[in-house]
């Protein structure tokens, strides 16, 4: 589904942030990427959705090489990845249904799509009856759903998942993780950095551990360290 | 489709309600700098039609003494038609004392103190010649030929005030179009502006779309609409000011009537092109202007 060969990113003069990277991910696995802030995790994320480009090596996505993608194709290829974010990414003057409907409306999506598909993923993510609340009046761990509800409502094949639980409380951040955790049991890859050790630890899954860019350790049902 | 088609319009309108400052500057800009392109054009027109008209016209006069006798401006007419291959003798024509005191009845209606100087009697008759030489020099050294014709009171060459004339309306030309240049580019600059603006307000939301894949040309369509709505607006009101100002100097010059002046009516036909013109200009200058801030501002 995913895979790294040889990869390396250098911003500027700096240290590479990621160097010389190199895995496989399949289809329908959970992997996290851990490792203390400015190892290098949301750099590889950033990689798989061509947010950046490479300096040296090649990444493939569901069977190509997106290097080389041309850029008109890229939307295309963004529609198969969800992304969540730490700081969930909502639009304050949309409701939660307008936000999760924003992702399907901008690939021209038809109203009739819209209207059965928001009901049904907001249902997913345990935020129905709140379709007309704004994101100021939703907790911290609501919105993260609704940002999740946008990021899987167009049913994409990769999750990829930045510190989805840095803002929130460990019960909330433990809600998340299960619904996640249900996303990823319905086929969906799931790519997620964190450095919340527990939640590492509760989840047992493979594990990519990283050190100012480099990769230290790749372990199935791992654990933080 | 038709969900595309009311998001762009959606986002359009939202935009265009979001930042009324900066959309009045453009339009105001855009307005100004067109009415500007359009006065060029009519201006340009005018002096074309006055140049027109002389050009097809007499360039040299010959004016015959009014004691002359018949046998002298027989000769002249013969000196004339003895050059056909500078003067086109088909167009010759003599205007006795009667018809050049007509004439001047018109020419000097302003000026009725030159008016009653002039009687049938004492008024040069006049040979009217059309040249087909271009060449200005051969037609002064023919014209100084016959000055020297006894009976010849004068000669006189239009190509002088021709020249004078043509030089005004090449200076006035150049500086019109200069400065509706200068102002086009202030107001593409505006209208660039505004949506730099427009996006950077809305600088979240494109990322969003960005990342749920939305193409660029969706996100950029909105914002060319936003663009060329302005100039477009910006293009009516000059289409309405280049009305009012093409009927007030109509009416102005048409009360000059019957002199040379009427030439610089502009006729509606002209204005109604010029006007069409000036409107695929707004429209254009605006969607290419923020198209290209759109696409500039649009790598996230």
């Amino acid at each position: 589904m995913i895979r790294l060969d040889s990869v390396s990113k250098t911003y500027g003069s700096e240290a590479p942030a990621v160097r010389d990277a190199s895995f496989d991910i399949a289809k329908g696995e959970f992997v996290f990427f851990v490792g203390p802030s400015g190892s290098g995790k949301s750099t590889l994320l950033r990689l798989m959705n061509r947010q950046e480009q490479p300096e040296r090596g090649t990444v493939w996505l569901v069977g190509r090489d997106i290097n080389s993608m041309a850029d008109s194709k890229i939307p295309f290829l963004r529609r198969k990845i969800g992304n969540i974010f730490q700081d969930y990414k909502l639009l304050l003057n949309k409701t939660v249904f307008e936000n999760v409907a924003f992702a399907l409306e901008v690939i021209g999506r038809p109203k009739h799509v819209i209207r059965q598909q928001v009901p049904a993923v907001l249902e997913l993510v345990g935020l129905a009856g709140k379709e007309d609340r704004f994101p100021h009046q939703l907790s911290g761990g609501e919105q993260q759903r609704v940002s999740i509800a946008r990021a899987f409502v167009n049913r994409p094949l990769i999750l990829l998942a930045d510190e989805p639980t840095g803002n929130l409380d460990p019960a909330t951040g433990e809600g998340i993780m299960k619904l996640l955790d249900r996303i990823n049991n319905t086929g969906t890859t799931v790519v997620m950095a964190t450095h919340d050790q527990r939640i590492v630890n509760q989840m047992r899954r493979r594990v990519v551990q990283l050190d100012r860019g480099v990769i230290v350790r790749d372990q199935e049902r791992g654990v933080y360290n | 489709m038709l969900t595309r088609i009311s998001y762009a319009v959606r986002e359009t309108w939202a935009s265009f309600q979001r930042n009324v400052t900066l959309t009045a500057a453009a339009i105001i800009t855009s307005a100004v700098s067109l009415l500007l392109v359009g006065a060029t054009f009519l201006i340009q027109r005018a002096f074309d039609n006055l140049l027109t008209r002389w050009k097809g016209d007499v360039e040299l006069i010959v004016y015959v003494r009014s004691d002359a006798d018949p046998e002298q401006i027989q000769v002249i007419e013969q000196a004339l038609r003895s050059q056909p291959s500078i003067i086109d003798v088909d167009q010759l024509r003599y205007l006795d004392q009667a018809a050049s005191y007509a004439e001047a009845q018109k020419l000097f209606a302003g000026d009725p103190g030159t008016l009653r100087l002039l009687t049938p009697e004492n008024i040069p008759s006049q040979f009217k010649v059309v040249p087909l030489a271009q060449d200005s020099n051969l037609i002064r050294e023919l014209g100084e030929q016959y000055r020297a014709l006894p009976g010849v009171r004068e000669v006189a060459y239009a190509q002088d005030v021709f020249d004078v004339v043509a030089r005004v309306s090449q200076f006035i030309r150049v500086a019109t179009t200069a400065m509706s240049i200068v102002l086009l580019i202030v107001a593409v600059g505006l209208i660039w502006n505004t949506i730099r603006t427009a996006m950077f307000a809305r600088r979240r939301e494109i990322e969003v779309m960005k990342l749920v894949g939305a193409t660029n040309w969706f996100i950029r369509i909105p914002f060319m609409l936003e663009g060329l709505l302005q100039g477009l607006i910006g293009a009516v009101l000059a289409c309405a000011g280049l009305w009012g100002l093409n009927s007030a100097w109509s009416g102005a010059v048409l009360d000059f009537d019957d002199t040379e002046l009427s030439a610089l009516v502009v006729t509606g036909g002209f204005v109604r092109w010029i006007m069409l013109l000036i409107l695929l200009i707004g429209a254009v200058a605006g969607a290419v202007g923020s198209g290209i801030a759109a696409s500039r501002f649009l790598d996230v």
